[in-house]
């Protein structure tokens, strides 16, 4: 097996991935100058280094990584070595074409990919989120870069469809990781508070359960034993408590219509609300608008 | 079966339980709600959050453990963090956030009215420390600082008054409650006139006054219906969180104290006199007409620990602090008392009792090279207990101590509660199980008297057994005294420089 290899979006080898725009595995034993200049690009770009020490510029700031260290850098986001060339060691790295949909930009990694939306839109907000461009020891995408490799070399049967799994699989490790160095998993109160204020940021967006866990980098069933234990309630039933109280101060205010309160404070519809609020309260909300309001 | 259902509206969360005529706990529910910081001083709440957020788990305990076992409520007692201010409108809308206990914007205010004449005079009316977590401070502020909400205001509220508001209607606050806003004569039980002038408000800007035992009010139809309740359901206003835990203690008469160890802590005894300190180092609040709960506060107790805990314990399993925490304290018992000499003031978050200190810090003093990791845990958890024993020690200059009555989530730690009854070099005893949440069970007390099951709260609280008894080992207790009064001398040395350090921080 090689160890060197580069792929190219103008390579035979990559014409059925139309999403990966390179792929190389490379190991590098001389200097060449300008031949790695900071440049900006449309892609994202994962690389990782196996061997060596790597002085890097990342949207104009300079980082340096060592084996096990992987660099991730955002669509448009200037990229290259701080002195222009490659340093002395092995390097693997993979550019994805991203697309653009709609105002959230969403994140598209191939028509091929396993991803569900909801898992595509949460990815996308953490990669877009990261505070720094550099996750440190990695050693697992090492192992995904390797794999890559050898099915892109042998193409053997089934080599289209596992390519894509491991595309995939790489995106997850990422994010997983990106995901728990957000919160250190020690401190739940304060992890759960900022959750808790994105929640009340974005009351009208349809939560999943998922796309919560995802930002608090717990997996869905130990987030929901967690914020029971914690808050008393299901993750689903604390959004809709917030969506309540948020609604009863709403409702007091005169001046805004129940559908409108309904729609803002992310109920399906006024009739979601409506029920929802009167096997609560025991008020439809209309009657708790007229009965709160006067009493003084 | 008959039934009483306890509700306390704490400071962080709701927590109903259900008690038989017993006083045995049938079950039990809990909810959080979040406390904002959109400045570093202030503290707030939403009180629609607190409401629906007791109403939901009310609710569901009702539908889940109540009406399927066929009990029969005869009544809802309350009780409530103390401190609290809410303003509202003329048509009863909040105007803004609850402001909660542990808000410091009043800094100014209280510093400004502490050791003037009014302020002296204040403290022994009132019974409260002049401190920013008085509503007669807060609301100062408020005049002071937002001029506009202060216009719109028609009352200012606890958050138990506004609950119970929305239940049933009535603007209503007991005497509990009241006796610890800084604006209530605990002398006379009348709104302090200069109190109320001080704060720029008149009676009528705040609740009626009634007495704990007050159950003249009724739910609402609405709340009848969605709640599973007959309109007879007698509603009890009960009393302070701080009042019922130390009745629910069983700490009611001479030679008694009780301590609670939550996020915060605190030391109480119950007595027929108000205790006059002249450092206005403790508090006087009403139980019950002539019968006063005195202590001091701390901010620093388990909230101090799990800071620890978070940021040098040891994760086996994401967010697991409470195994975080026992690991921590099976380390700190391989080290003997005193911790190698390592001592630790654990002022956090400033400090209340008994130095009412708000710029006072953290501190490991004495490390040498010798030290460990176990060291700084035992020497973390001493550091939390020699201050609880300084708030005893300034009671004890008022009122005999002979045992104590340890609540709350770190007094369920035996080696904590062990090395209270060490350092204070007193028996300590603890009720186990589910009995353990003493708020619950004095508002238990408190019910079970207004309905006639007790004579009065005396014999209530005598009934509490407590079976669990921590003897003091005296040759602790005086290698602890070695470093308690080390631990005391940097405390009085080292005020100038918190104030120093503060300007950096």
């Amino acid at each position: 097996m090689p160890t060197q290899l580069l792929l190219k979006d103008d390579c035979k080898e990559l014409f059925p991935f139309p999403h990966i725009h390179e792929f190389a595995i490379r190991k590098i034993n001389t200097i060449q100058l300008d031949s790695f200049k900071k440049q900006a690009s449309g892609c994202l770009r994962i690389y990782y280094v196996s061997e060596g020490r790597f002085e890097w510029n990342i949207d104009n700031r300079v980082y340096i990584l060592y084996p096990g260290d992987l660099a991730i850098i955002l669509p448009g986001k200037s990229f290259g070595a701080e002195k222009d060339f490659f340093d002395i060691g092995t390097l693997s790295w993979i550019h994805l074409f991203i697309e653009n949909e709609g105002p959230d930009e969403k994140l598209i990694i191939g028509n091929r990919s396993w991803l569900t939306d909801s898992e595509r839109t949460t990815i996308s907000k953490v990669l877009t989120n990261i505070s720094s461009p550099i996750l440190p020891r990695l050693k697992e995408a090492g192992t995904v870069f390797q794999v890559l490799l050898h099915e892109f070399v042998r193409q053997e049967l089934g080599y289209t469809a596992r390519i894509h799994h491991l595309v995939d699989e790489l995106v997850i490790l990422i994010s997983r990781y990106l995901n728990r160095q957000n919160s250190s998993q020690r401190d739940f109160p304060k992890t759960f508070m900022k959750l808790e204020q994105n929640l009340r940021e974005n009351l009208s967006h349809q939560w999943t359960v998922e796309e919560m866990a995802a930002q608090v980098g717990l997996g869905t069933t130990a987030f929901s034993e967690k914020v029971k234990s914690f808050t008393g309630f299901s993750p689903v039933n604390y959004l809709i408590n917030i969506r309540i109280s948020e609604a009863i101060k709403l409702l007091k205010r005169s001046d805004i219509n129940v559908t409108d309160i309904a729609l803002d404070t992310g109920f399906y519809s006024s009739q979601h609300f409506a029920t929802t609020f009167k096997k609560l309260t025991g008020y439809t909300p209309s009657e708790f608008r007229k009965k709160n309001i006067t009493d003084s | 079966m008959d039934c009483i259902i306890t509700i306390e509206i704490g400071t962080g969360a709701i927590r109903v339980v259900a008690f038989d005529l017993e006083g045995n706990s049938i079950g039990s529910s809990k909810g959080t709600y979040p406390t904002f910081h959109s400045r570093p001083d202030f503290s707030e709440q939403d009180p629609e959050q607190i409401f629906i957020t007791m109403l939901y788990m009310l609710k569901n305990f009702l539908n889940e453990k109540i009406h399927p076992g066929k009990h029969n409520v005869v009544c809802l007692c309350f009780s409530s963090a103390m401190h609290s201010v809410l303003s509202i409108d003329k048509n009863g809308i909040p105007l803004g956030n609850a402001i909660v206990w542990s808000d410091n914007r009043a800094k100014k205010e209280a510093d400004d009215l502490k050791n003037s004449e009014l302020g002296n005079f204040l403290y022994k009316a009132t019974g409260t420390p002049i401190h920013p977590m008085s509503p007669l401070n807060k609301i100062a502020w408020l005049k002071n600082n937002d001029k506009e909400r202060f216009g719109l205001t028609r009352k200012f509220l606890s958050v138990k008054t506004y609950i119970l508001q929305q239940l049933t209607g009535e603007y209503v606050i007991d005497y509990s409650i009241a006796s610890a806003t800084g604006l209530l004569n605990i002398h006379t039980l009348k709104w302090e006139t200069s109190a109320l002038q001080h704060a720029g408000i008149a009676v009528d800007n705040l609740p009626e006054l009634v007495p704990v035992f007050y159950s003249s009010l009724k739910l609402k139809k609405e709340y009848q219906h969605s709640l599973g309740l007959p309109g007879k359901t007698k509603i009890i206003i009960g009393s302070s969180d701080g009042c019922m835990a130390t009745l629910g203690a069983g700490v009611y008469g001479e030679g008694k104290a009780t301590v609670t160890l939550e996020e915060s802590g605190a030391v109480r005894v119950i007595s027929k006199q108000v205790l006059q300190d002249e450092k206005q180092r403790i508090f006087n609040y009403l139980l019950t007409e002539g019968n006063y709960v005195s202590g001091g506060p701390t901010n620093n107790a388990g909230s101090v620990f799990e800071w620890y805990a978070m940021q040098f314990g040891d994760f086996k399993r994401a967010f697991d602090l409470e195994e975080c925490m026992e690991d921590l304290i099976r380390d700190a018992g391989k080290v003997p008392p005193g911790s190698g000499g390592l001592i630790f003031l654990p002022y956090l978050q400033g400090e209340r009792a008994p130095i009412w200190n708000a710029n006072a810090k953290g501190v490991y003093f004495g490390l040498n090279i010798k030290h460990e990791q176990r060291h700084m845990i035992r020497a973390t958890i001493e550091g939390i207990l020699y201050t609880i024993y300084s708030i005893g020690k300034t009671l004890e200059e008022h009122r005999q101590i002979k045992s104590l009555s340890a609540n709350g989530t770190f007094a369920s730690f035996p080696f904590w509660t062990q090395m209270m009854a060490d350092i204070f070099d007193k028996p300590v005893h603890i009720k186990q199980g589910t009995g353990s949440d003493s708020v619950a069970l004095g508002s238990f007390l408190l019910s079970a008297t207004e309905i006639g099951l007790y004579k009065n709260l005396d014999e209530a609280a005598e009934s509490v057994a407590l079976p669990d008894s921590f003897i003091p080992r005296t040759e602790n207790h005086s290698l602890y005294m070695k470093h308690f009064v080390i631990f005391e001398r940097l405390i009085s040395k080292l005020r100038d420089e918190f104030d120093s350090i503060s300007e950096l921080q």
